[in-house]
Parts: structure tokens; sequence; C-alpha cells
């Protein structure tokens, strides 16, 4: 595990709690949310279609597609409800001095 | 007790209920009779990635025979002709008698067909399942002018899939606006100018007199004598419950088969779910008939629950979508009972969403943006309508304040 796969997103305050931000790194998006015990990170497009989850809604430990309400579990990336019957992938995330780093393999 | 379960018709509720049933009911013997060689798939992607060969037949279906056999679901390719509600037997062409314990109807809907006075009736496509579409998709690659009769859903879509497609497109719709009148004219006409934006033709408020066929090719007469010159003709004028298998028996019918909120028809051990079926929704105390995809899982989900025993009444606030070119458009509630409007947003960039108030209470909301802008608002819209609270009007008219500051509330 070496330190160059964590990839800094940005401070910990540049999300709401029980929201998410998009971050886009060479050619991959990711979504980076917040929820009430943390921080995750997952796959920024939708499985469905070609979709950017920013868009959705988080309720909870669900992500909600906003193009046709596939809904996603954001801390193990699983499908939960259709259209969306592919998981989603997740990545780890770290906090160091109030920013928030994920790891990209 | 082992039951022996049927569903007639295999598309999405059917399937859905049958997986629903097998949840919670692992003795019961269940069976899906289908009209179509094909096990349940998703019609959405028909009028949409299908034509635009970003899906392939085989991405379509909800799941695999192995997850039917692993579930002990059987499923039978065969058409129903008659039905005897007295002792729950349904009959086969072939022959074949089923009886059953409980039935589960869920046979769709079908297209309205055009009529016409000449000999046209093969000459005219309409898209409701997938060999139709595998049919239009095969035909429209020789063709270039394509006319679509009928602005609704459907058609605008095959319109926007076929303009992708590098085709010439006209929609001839006999009423003023698009999308009928369930969609505000203001989001119609947001729609439509897309539809131009991207090179498509649309007519309003014109009638087809008359369609001749002049070699390979077509003529159609308009009720203010224009004529059109086009290579292909599909048709999308809306749809009927499929119905016709009950219209001589004791089940009650009225735009569908009349269910109450258990999915449960007039007639004991029938019940209805889908396109098919005209449910009582008491949210809104009052029967209504949905033909959308969300709606289709949903009630098939609860028919299958209430048909385990496992009484459950259906309360789903309606929901359904339409993708044309770069819009996405959604629908929740309903949209004709109201006494206020409220808009949000007048960009389509970011999305434009018109709410519907009736007692300062949401109780529906029509929205269209560029894919991913109304999605996130449009479900907020459907918790605050199904939580029956005055909302704060301000919030709701200024694109700048979040929605799910309501929902906190
Ligand atoms: C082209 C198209 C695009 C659509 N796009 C969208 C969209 O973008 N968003 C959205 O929300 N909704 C959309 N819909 C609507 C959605 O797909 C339907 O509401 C949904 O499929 C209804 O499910 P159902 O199970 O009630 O009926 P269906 O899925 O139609 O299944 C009914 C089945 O019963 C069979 N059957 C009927 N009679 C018999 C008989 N006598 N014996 C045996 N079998 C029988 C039929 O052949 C059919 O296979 C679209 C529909 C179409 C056709
Ligand atoms: S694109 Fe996400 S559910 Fe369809």
């Amino acid at each position: 595990m070496s330190e160059e796969n964590w990839i800094e997103v940005g401070s910990t305050d540049s999300i709401e709690e029980e929201d998410l931000i998009r971050f886009d790194h060479q050619d991959k998006t990711f979504c980076v949310y917040k929820l009430t015990d943390g921080f995750y990170a997952t796959d920024g497009i939708c499985t469905h279609e070609a979709v950017h989850l920013e868009d959705g809604l988080v309720m909870d430990d669900e992500i909600e597609c906003p193009m046709h309400q596939g809904i996603f579990n954001i801390k193990s990336g699983e499908a939960l409800s259709p259209p969306a019957c592919e998981d989603l992938k997740t990545y780890p995330v770290k906090v160091d001095n109030d920013k928030i780093f994920i790891k990209i393999d | 007790m082992k039951n022996n379960i049927i569903i007639l018709g295999g598309g999405q509720a059917g399937i859905y209920a049958a997986r629903e049933i097998r949840q919670n009911d692992p003795k019961s013997n269940i069976k899906i009779l289908g009209e179509e060689n094909l096990l349940p798939y998703e019609r959405p992607p028909l009028s949409k990635d299908f034509l635009l060969d970003k899906k392939k037949a085989e991405d379509l279906y909800f799941h695999s025979s192995d997850v039917l056999k692993n579930e002990n679901i059987e499923f039978e390719n065969i058409s129903i002709n008659k039905v005897d509600f007295e002792n729950k037997k349904l009959f086969a062409k072939n022959d074949n008698v089923y009886s059953y314990d409980s039935l589960l109807i869920s046979t769709g809907s079908e297209n309205k067909k055009l009529t016409l006075d000449n000999n046209l009736k093969n000459d005219i496509y309409y898209l409701r399942n997938l060999e139709e579409a595998k049919k239009i998709k095969e035909i429209v690659s020789n063709k270039n002018k394509i006319t679509i009769i009928g602005g609704g859903f459907i058609g605008l879509e095959i319109a926007s899939s076929l303009s992708q497609l590098q085709k010439k497109v006209i929609v001839i719709e006999i009423g003023n606006q698009l999308m009928g009148r369930i969609i505000p004219k203001q989001i119609a006409d947001l729609v439509q100018n897309t539809h131009i934006e991207h090179g498509n033709e649309i007519i309003l408020n014109k009638q087809i007199e008359k369609i001749t066929k002049k070699n390979d090719d077509y003529e159609i007469l308009l009720n203010d004598n224009s004529l059109i010159e086009t290579d292909f003709i599909i048709a999308g004028i809306g749809s009927t419950p499929t119905v016709k298998l009950f219209e001589n028996t004791n089940l009650k019918l009225d735009n569908g088969i009349v269910t109450n909120q258990f999915c449960e028809t007039s007639i004991k051990d029938v019940y209805a779910a889908g396109d098919v079926s005209n449910f009582y929704h008491p949210f809104y105390e009052r029967n209504m008939r949905l033909e959308s995809y969300q709606h289709a899982q949903n009630h098939g989900i609860c028919a299958g629950k209430n048909i385990a025993g496992v009484k459950t009444e259906y309360t789903s606030i309606p929901w359904m979508w339409s993708d044309q070119f770069n819009l996405n458009l959604q629908l929740t509630g309903i949209c004709d009972e109201y006494d206020e409007i409220i808009e949000r947003g007048n960009d389509i960039n970011n999305g434009v969403i018109y709410f519907f108030l009736k007692n300062n209470k949401i109780r529906g909301a029509c929205g269209v943006g560029v894919i991913g802008k109304v999605g996130r608002d449009i479900r907020i819209t459907s918790k605050l309508t199904e939580k029956d609270t005055i909302v704060d009007k301000q919030i709701l008219s200024d694109q700048n304040l979040k929605l799910n500051k309501l929902i906190q509330k």
C-alpha cells in the first residue's frame, strides 16, 4: 500500500453532511460522501447508464441516481433498487489534517 | 397449504409479483404464462437505447432463467384465450387448461391502432414489444424520411432516437401541445424546442385525412390539405389496457381491471397489477391507471405480497420518466388536481420544475432538464407529497434553496 495511491480530494468542510461532491481524477469521476459516521467514496457514474451521480440524492447510507431512481448502498456499493442491477465500485477514504484522501487502485 | 398460483402476463408486474410471492411463500407452485416467447424484459429501452444500438436484446431481461429456476418459478410461453373464473380455469389456444387457486392478471396494455379505410394495416408500425423494436430497427436502417403519428412519450422517444441515427423525422400531433395535457404546456414547449433544434419537424393541431402508398413511399394528407411525403410511418397514438379476454365475464372493468388498494379485483382470489389495472390509490382517494416502469414494479410487488397472504396497501406515489435527446423528463404524483402552480427554475440546463399544489400541499410535479438536473428535486417532491404537509413556497420556487431543507423540517 504505497502512499502514492492516496489522492487528495479536498478539505473535510467542502462536503455538507448527508451530501456528496464530485471529484475528477485523470479520466475518471468519483463521488465522495459525508455520512453521519464519516467519509466514503464510490465511482461517480451510475452503472445503469452513463449518468453522473453527483446530482443524485443522498439519504442515510444510500445514493439514488437522478435519472431512473436506481439506488446504491454508499458503503458497500451494492445495487439496491432497479433499474440499477450492477454494483457500484467503492474506494477507501482517509482523513488527514482535515483533508480527505481516496485510494484509487 | 400448497397453492397453484398463476400469473397471466409475463411482463414487469408479473415477474416482480412472482418473486415477491416466492419470498413470502416457499411452497406454492408459481407459474407465469406469457405470450411473448421471452422471459420478462424491460420495455423503456425499446424506444431509446435499443434503437440506438447502445443496448442489445440480452441486456433487457429482468432476470436470467437461472434466477427463475433457483426460485422455482415456472415460465411457460403460451397465449391464453379464454377464462372461466367460476371454475378457476384458463384455456389456451392449443387446448391446454390451467387451474389456479389464485390468479394475478398482469396482461399490460396494447397500442391503439389507426383506423384507416384502405389496406395499409401492415405498412404502419407500432412499438410495444421487442419483436416490433427489432423490426423497426432493421427497416429504418434503409429509410430516410420517417413520419411519427402521435406526439406522446413513446412517439417522441422514437423521434429522438431516429434523429440521432441521422434520419429526417416528422412528428404529427393532433393536439395543441406534445405529450398530452398531463404535461404542463411550458414543459412540452421546451421539449418541442429541443426536437426542433435537432432537426425534427413537429406539426401540431393536425389530423391525418388519408395515407396513400406510392411505390415504396407514402403520401400523408392532413386536414389542412397539406401533403407529407415519407418512406416509413410509425404510429404512437396511445394505448389501452389488455382486457379483451375478460369482456364477457363478471370481472369488473372500467378503463382496465378495477382493483382496490390491495390489488384485489371484483372476483375473489383474482388480482391485477401493472398497466392493466385501474387501482384505488388511498392517498389520492381515487382510482387511477398508470403506465410506468416504477408502478409496474411496485404494484407487482404489492400484488405478490397480498397473494402470499401479507395484506399490504398500495400507497406508492406515482413516478415516471422519459428520455429524449439530452433531456430527462420526470413526473411524480398527479398533476391534474390543483389550485396553484409553482415554477422552479427557467433554464433547461439547470432543470425546470412545475409543482402542482392543492390547499398548500404538493399533489404532484413535472420537471425537465438536461440529464441529471431534475431527478433529485423530483424525488424529494415525491417524499414531500407522501408526507402531506404544508410546504414553504419560497423554497419551492427558488432554485438556489435546496429542497431537502423542506424534508428535514
Ligand atoms: C416502448 C416503451 C417505452 C417505455 N418507456 C418508459 C419510460 O421511459 N419510463 C417509464 O416509466 N415507463 C416506460 N414504459 C412503460 C413501462 O414499460 C410499462 O408501464 C410496463 O412495462 C408495464 O408492465 P406490465 O407488467 O403491466 O405490462 P407488460 O410489461 O406490457 O407485460 C404484459 C405481458 O402480458 C402479455 N400478455 C397479454 N395478454 C396475454 C395473454 N392473453 N396470454 C399470455 N400473455 C399475455 C403481453 O404479451 C406482455 O408480455 C415504456 C413502454 C414502452 C412500450
Ligand atoms: S442511469 Fe442510473 S438508474 Fe438509470
